[in-house]
Formats: C-alpha cells, structure tokens, sequence
C-alpha cells in the first residue's frame, strides 16, 4: 500500500523567479513558476516587488547624446595623432639626414663644419636628456592622473 | 544597426580606414553612455570612460572575432574601463552632478510640478540606492534592465559563468531593495 501522501512542489529558487521575471525561463519552468506564484501570495508579493524595481530602473532618464555632445571628434582625433607623429618625424629625419650630408659635403672650412656640427650635436643631446628625464619622472610622479 | 553594415564597416576598420568608424560609435554611443553613467554616477567621468573605451575598442578590432556580435565585445571593453577609472584615483561614483543634467521628459512636464517633484524624488532616491550597491551589483543591473542583455549576452560581457546570471541578478535587486528599504523607500 502507497502511504505517502500528494507529492509537494519543491520550491520556486531565487534564480528561477528571476529568470521568469527577465523572459529567461523554458516553457517547463516557466509553467512551474506560475503554479508556485498559483499557490504562494509570498511569492506573487516578492514578484510584484521586483517587477516593480525593474520597471523603477528602466525608467530612469539620461542626458540625451547628440552630435553636439558626441565623444566621436575626441575618438577621431585620438585615432588620428599616431600618424601625424609618424609623419613628423619621419619629415625631420629626411631633413637631418639631406641636411647633414649636404653640410658635410660643401665647401665651407673643417672650423665651421666642426662648430656648426657641435651646436647641433648639443642641442640634440640636450633635448634628449630633458625628454628622457621627463619620462623617468612620468613613470614615479604620484600626480601624473590629477586633471587641472 | 544591420548585422550585415556592422561587419562591413568592421571589416574596413580593422584595415586601418578610420573614417568607417564613425557610424559605429554613434549606434552604440548612447547605450554606451548610459552604461557608464550608471556606472559612474557622473556624466563627466562617463565621457572620458566612452571616450577611452571606443579608442581602446579601435585598437583591439584586429582581434576581433566577426563572427562574434560587436555590442557585447564593446560593452566588455567599456565596463572595463569603466572599473579601472573607478579603481584608480580619477574617478569616484557621485550623483553630484547628474541630477540637474537629467533629460526632462515631456509626460512628467504634462503630470504638473507636483508630480514632477515626486517623481524626481524617486528617481534621486534609486539613483542613491544604486550608488551604495557597489559597481559589481550595478554594472549587471545597468546591463539587463537598461540596455536589455539577454543571460547569454551578459554572461559574455561580464565574463561569468551563464547560469550564475540569475543568481547575481537576484543578490543585486535584493541588494538594492535593501539599500532602499534602508533609505525609508516603500516597495510592495
């Protein structure tokens, strides 16, 4: 003889009732969810409580984007900068290179070829050592993120 | 956007034609801007994490599957760095500035001033409940309620497991109704 009595549902899960809520569940869960709601006003509360969150979020309003305020020019510049560095230096080395073996070429006196080629030489040097002491101070400046 | 215009203008970005990017970040710039107020609770520091997020997205489109759908790849990147701008110094989540920058909509303006102002409240009071939530509570939120991610998509965004979805959705609503319970709000 059978003595067990009518088998009870097991529970609606928080995840199940979540899935019903967002349109995730299949169609046997969702059928389950629905007999549990059937039977349960604790559930249906808890339902309608979070039906009525969601419907909260999505009704939250933002600044409208238009192409007045877009982020696009900044992209495009910001995509764009790389090859304007290319092409800058690219220029100043052809111009350096033409300049020099035309300098060293011509026919002005050992003198003037050796001071004008110390200056540059130096002023070369010069703006090295403040680039590279710029970037080692980048690296461990503890300000480098502050925006003025 | 068509699946079919997407990939094309995809496809000639990542042979380096910028100009084909354009069409790309205005379809998905105001989602992608929403993402990131509600991320960071300010639309000043939303812009620069869009901004940051649609160059880095540019420079990654080498390796972008196209098989895959854009949007989810795009949304990863933005909340990204969206959590790294939190993390770091730059940026906190503050509603200061956003409430005054809100777009009016023309019911409320039609349900008359009181209406207005309680409306307003409410939106104020859920927009402080969502800053004490924390981000990873709000970022699943933002994405399944806001812009409407399916499971599967949200699973790929936030690189979690897909049945663990429903289960951080709950912990965040719970968390939320909390924190507004907290702030004296009536929820049913």
């Amino acid at each position: 003889m059978d003595t067990a009595g009518p088998k009870r549902p097991t529970p609606i899960t928080t995840e199940e009732l979540m899935r019903y809520l967002d349109g995730e569940s299949s169609p046997e869960e969702r059928e389950r969810v629905e007999r549990g709601l059937e039977s349960s006003t604790e559930l249906q509360r808890e339902l309608a409580m979070y039906r009525a969150l969601k419907s909260d979020i999505q009704d939250l309003s933002f600044p409208p984007v238009n192409a007045r305020n877009s982020v696009w020019d900044q992209v495009n510049t910001r995509l764009n900068r790389p090859f304007g560095w290319i092409l800058l230096i690219s220029g100043l080395v052809i111009w350096m290179v033409y300049g020099s073996w035309v300098f060293t070429t011509s026919a002005a006196s050992p003198w003037e070829k050796i001071g004008t080629g110390a200056i540059a030489i130096g002023m070369l040097m010069l703006l090295a050592s403040v680039i590279w002491e710029r970037m080692r101070e980048l690296e461990t400046d503890p300000y480098r993120n502050v925006q003025r | 956007m068509q699946r079919q215009l997407e990939l094309e203008l995809i496809r000639k970005c990542k042979a380096g034609q910028s100009r084909f990017y354009e069409p790309l970040v205005r379809a998905y710039e105001p989602a992608g801007m929403r993402l990131a107020i509600a991320m960071m609770g300010n639309a000043e520091d939303a812009k620069d994490a869009l901004q940051m997020a649609f160059i880095k997205t540019y420079d990654t489109l080498p390796r972008f599957d196209l098989r895959r759908p854009f949007g989810p790849w795009f949304f990863q990147i933005l909340r990204n760095q969206c959590r790294d701008m939190l993390r770091s110094r730059k940026a906190k989540f503050t509603t200061e500035a956003l409430d005054e920058r809100l777009e009016q909509r023309p019911a409320d303006v039609e349900r008359g001033p009181e209406r207005m102002r309680e409306r307003n409240a409410a939106k104020e009071l859920l927009w402080r409940g969502l800053e004490k939530i924390g981000t990873e509570h709000r970022e699943i939120l933002v994405l399944k309620e806001l812009e409407g991610f399916r499971y599967s998509e949200i699973a790929q965004i936030l690189e979690i497991p897909e049945g663990t979805v429903a289960s951080r959705l709950y912990h965040a609503r719970h968390a939320l109704r909390q924190a507004l319970v907290d702030m004296n709000a009536e929820y049913p």
